[in-house]
């Protein structure tokens, strides 16, 4: 019996040990693949590593949209702070001036280079005027 | 009129379960009786009727315009084609829920009436069947209701579904998706049935196979479709995001294809019974968990169309309790299933309960990945988000260990140990063949990524294993499993073509204007924008570019497109997609700047076809697996 039991004993203290191993790697990549989310007030007043992918939230502010050939340039405001923003490539339809928006990317010398704009679409979605014709009525 | 006799139906089928509980907590204490089952069966299939016949009402409102309806008037138009009048019910959520509720009535009913009269779990499994349509049905009439109208009076015309889910495959999307999702209710429920009843000698498994397939079936195909819509519609030339969305279906679907796998070892040689049980119960619960996720919207996704924290509460509270009550009668029950048959190393069994290893693995570690930032930031406030690198990194180790013991199992037996002889014979040349043609290819292409690479190795080896396999039973004509084969390799075509497409696809940025053209690169020798047409559609107008690319001395005509749709305002862009065999060329156009000049995103996409014919093989090989356990 006691054969047994430690023999058990064994097993399972193999298993806790694997098992152990697979969350802490599960883990780990969990915690150096992270995306943080900040907003522009954030970036300008705390210590971003330039090295680490961060995601920016905001509206994309009035008259900030500037293209020149294949290169867009931006503000993201949260209506304290502003961050200016560098994309290349061509810009999601939902992506315009007073709308929301949300930039992946990388913060270095007070510059935001985007590698991903992603602009919210969602069933409720209206126009900003036709949701203020609406409420006033 | 016809919107109150809808609800008053939906009404009168919640109320006619509530009954059909009540008579049999009242039969509970009296003389058990055949005729108790055949009356709550009645019930039952009326209740159901009710649903349909409710839903049936639903439809011919939307196809009649009445957006007197306040759901109807906030999705759907007069301009809109009928087709579109009807998928507009799920493009949102009350009424996904309701045609959700209506699957769940309609696998019920099919299975509850096909199941023999003399079947010991019949009761159990309708009062559990009861208990989840009645938990949704609930859910739907209180919280969310469809048929709610708007007072005193209705609006002129609906408020369109959005453009970009105006689409023949977003439209069959959703309730494919959600046959394969509910289909597992029938597990579900005749396992939890088994687990209640206490009567461990009841063989079970043969019962629920059929369902389970077709199922899977219906959820595979649902998951494909809304990756090839997402590829095509969303024009970020990617097939699979790792949104929170797609992973809590790809949850229950790993839970199923494990279940599948377990479910074949426990009827064929008595081992996995506990485990094939939990799954059953696991398969259900994460389909639950998805729908509390996507419907919700705690968690911002892409695909979030529909979504209200307040309903999130009452999901959330019933997907929990259904778990959590599922979970503990399982603990409760384990110690009197005897399934302890020692698994010997090297047989089939042994190679399957490696496989519930590893899809458990991903299971966790996806649950983990969708539910961390929600954990985070309840706790420190941080705001973070999960994306592809933490999934990659995951899998790849997962997927190059899963596919090793596919390979080494494709020559295994039942209870029996594997013979050396084989082993040598065909895994040794595998490696060496599969490592050499990978040396082939990194010498052509010259670019390493490990991740990548992993997946193509696990993709060939698999593909290499199953070719010896065939060509060496067919020569000595031996016995094959071909659904396995089948799905297996679909597996390997799936994995070598998802790292094949991540290591070769690239994209170019284009800024020209009408009549320009331009070289980009030694095999797209030409990019020609030679005019821009305008036109008006019935609900939408385009702008539509003509571009010819001249590709590997073959021109091709592409012509993406702007529209704008008139009822919303919105803009969508309509991808070009030129597919060949290994690559697609895929075009957006983008913005218009101010010198006149458009830009255009141009994307070569290497292997998408493939993708999609891998899950068209892995549907396939269950079909044939399916037929063959029937006989």
């Amino acid at each position: 019996m006691l054969e047994v039991r430690r023999k058990r004993l064994g097993k399972l203290l193999v298993i806790l040990f694997i098992s152990a191993v697979g969350i802490s790697l599960i883990l780990f990549s969990l915690n150096s693949k992270l995306d943080l989310f900040y907003t522009p007030s954030e970036i300008l007043s705390g210590k971003i590593n330039s090295s680490s992918r961060i995601k920016l939230g905001g509206m994309v502010k009035e008259n900030s949209i500037k293209r020149l050939g294949t290169s867009t340039s931006f503000l993201v405001t949260d209506f304290q702070a502003e961050v200016f923003v560098k994309f290349e490539g061509v810009t999601p339809d939902l992506f315009k001036e007073g709308s929301g928006v949300v930039v992946l990317g990388y913060f270095k010398d007070q510059k935001f280079s985007a590698e991903e704009i992603f602009a919210k679409h969602d069933e409720n979605y209206m126009p900003p005027e036709l949701e203020i014709g609406s409420q006033s009525e | 009129m016809i919107g109150e006799i809808a609800h008053f139906f939906s009404l009168s089928a919640a109320l006619l379960l509530i009954i059909i509980l009540l008579l049999n907590t009242i039969f509970f204490f009296s003389n058990p009786n055949s005729n108790q089952l055949i009356l709550s069966i009645r019930l039952f299939n009326q209740s159901c009727w009710l649903i349909f016949v409710s839903f049936g009402l639903y439809i011919y409102l939307a196809i009649t315009d009445d957006f007197s309806i306040s759901y109807i008037a906030s999705h759907s138009n007069s301009q809109l084609p009928i087709f579109y009048k009807i998928a507009s019910i799920w493009s949102a959520h009350e009424g996904s829920m309701f045609l959700w509720i209506v699957f769940l009535a309609l696998w019920s009913l099919l299975f509850i009436n096909g199941l023999d009269k003399n079947n010991p779990l019949k009761k159990l499994t309708l009062i559990m069947l009861i208990l989840v349509i009645l938990g949704f049905l609930l859910f739907l009439l209180i919280t969310s209701n469809p048929f709610s109208r708007i007072l005193p009076f209705g609006v002129m015309d609906g408020a369109d579904i959005n453009p970009i889910l105006q689409d023949p495959a977003l439209a069959i999307h959703p309730p494919i998706l959600y046959l394969g999702y509910v289909g597992f209710v029938i597990s579900f429920s005749y396992v939890m049935a088994y687990l209640c009843k206490g009567n461990f000698k009841i063989e079970w498994e043969e019962d629920i196979r059929a369902w389970s397939f077709v199922a899977w079936i219906f959820l595979t195909v649902g998951i494909t479709l809304g990756s090839w819509w997402a590829y095509y519609e969303l024009g970020w030339g990617g097939y699979w995001f790792w949104d929170p969305v797609e992973n809590v279906a790809l949850l229950p679907w790993l839970a199923a294809t494990a279940f599948m796998h377990s479910l074949y070892a426990s009827s064929k040689s008595n081992i996995l019974k506990t485990w094939t049980l939990f799954l059953g119960i696991m398969i259900f619960s994460l389909s639950l968990f998805g729908a509390f996720i996507v419907r919700s919207g705690i968690i911002d996704s892409v695909h979030s169309f529909a979504n209200d924290p307040q309903r999130g509460l009452y999901l959330l509270g019933f997907s929990g309790l259904m778990t959590l009550l599922s979970l503990v009668i399982f603990a409760y029950r384990i110690p009197a299933i005897n399934s302890s048959k020692p698994v010997i190393t090297g047989s089939k069994e042994s190679f399957l309960s490696m496989n519930n290893i590893l899809m458990v693995t991903s299971i966790f570690s996806i649950f983990l990945g969708v539910t961390y930032p929600l954990i985070l930031e309840s706790f420190s406030g941080e705001k973070v988000s999960i994306g592809p690198p933490y999934y990659n990194t995951i899998f790849a180790p997962l997927i190059l260990i899963a596919s090793i013991l596919i390979m080494i199992s494709v020559d295994s037996l039942w209870q029996r140990k594997m013979l050396a002889r084989k082993f040598f014979r065909s895994i040794i040349p595998t490696f060496i063949f599969v490592t050499s043609i990978i040396y082939i290819f990194w010498y052509l292409i010259k670019e390493f990524s490990l991740l990548t690479y992993i997946g193509i190795f696990s993709g060939l080896i698999i593909l290499v294993a199953y070719f010896i396999k065939i060509i060496s039973s067919l020569k000595a004509k031996e016995y094959i499993n071909k659904g396995s084969a089948f799905a297996h390799i679909g597996l390997g075509i799936l994995f070598l073509s998802i790292s094949v497409n991540s290591l070769l696809s690239y994209q170019k940025n284009i800024n020209l204007s009408v009549g320009e053209s331009l070289r980009i690169n030694e095999s797209i020798e030409s990019f020609k924008f030679s005019n821009l047409n305008v036109r008006t559609a019935s609900n939408h107008d385009v702008i539509s570019a003509n571009v010819f690319v001249l590709m590997d001395g073959v021109s091709v005509n592409l012509n993406p497109e702007k529209r704008k749709y008139s009822t919303r305002g919105q803009i969508t862009s309509e991808t070009a997609i030129h597919a060949t065999p290994f690559k697609d060329i895929y075009l957006n156009i983008g913005d218009q700047l101010e010198d006149g000049s458009w830009t255009f995103s141009l994307k070569i996409n290497y292997f998408v076809k493939w993708i999609w014919l891998s899950s068209a093989l892995m549907v396939l090989g269950m079909v044939l697996a399916m037929q063959k356990r029937k006989i």
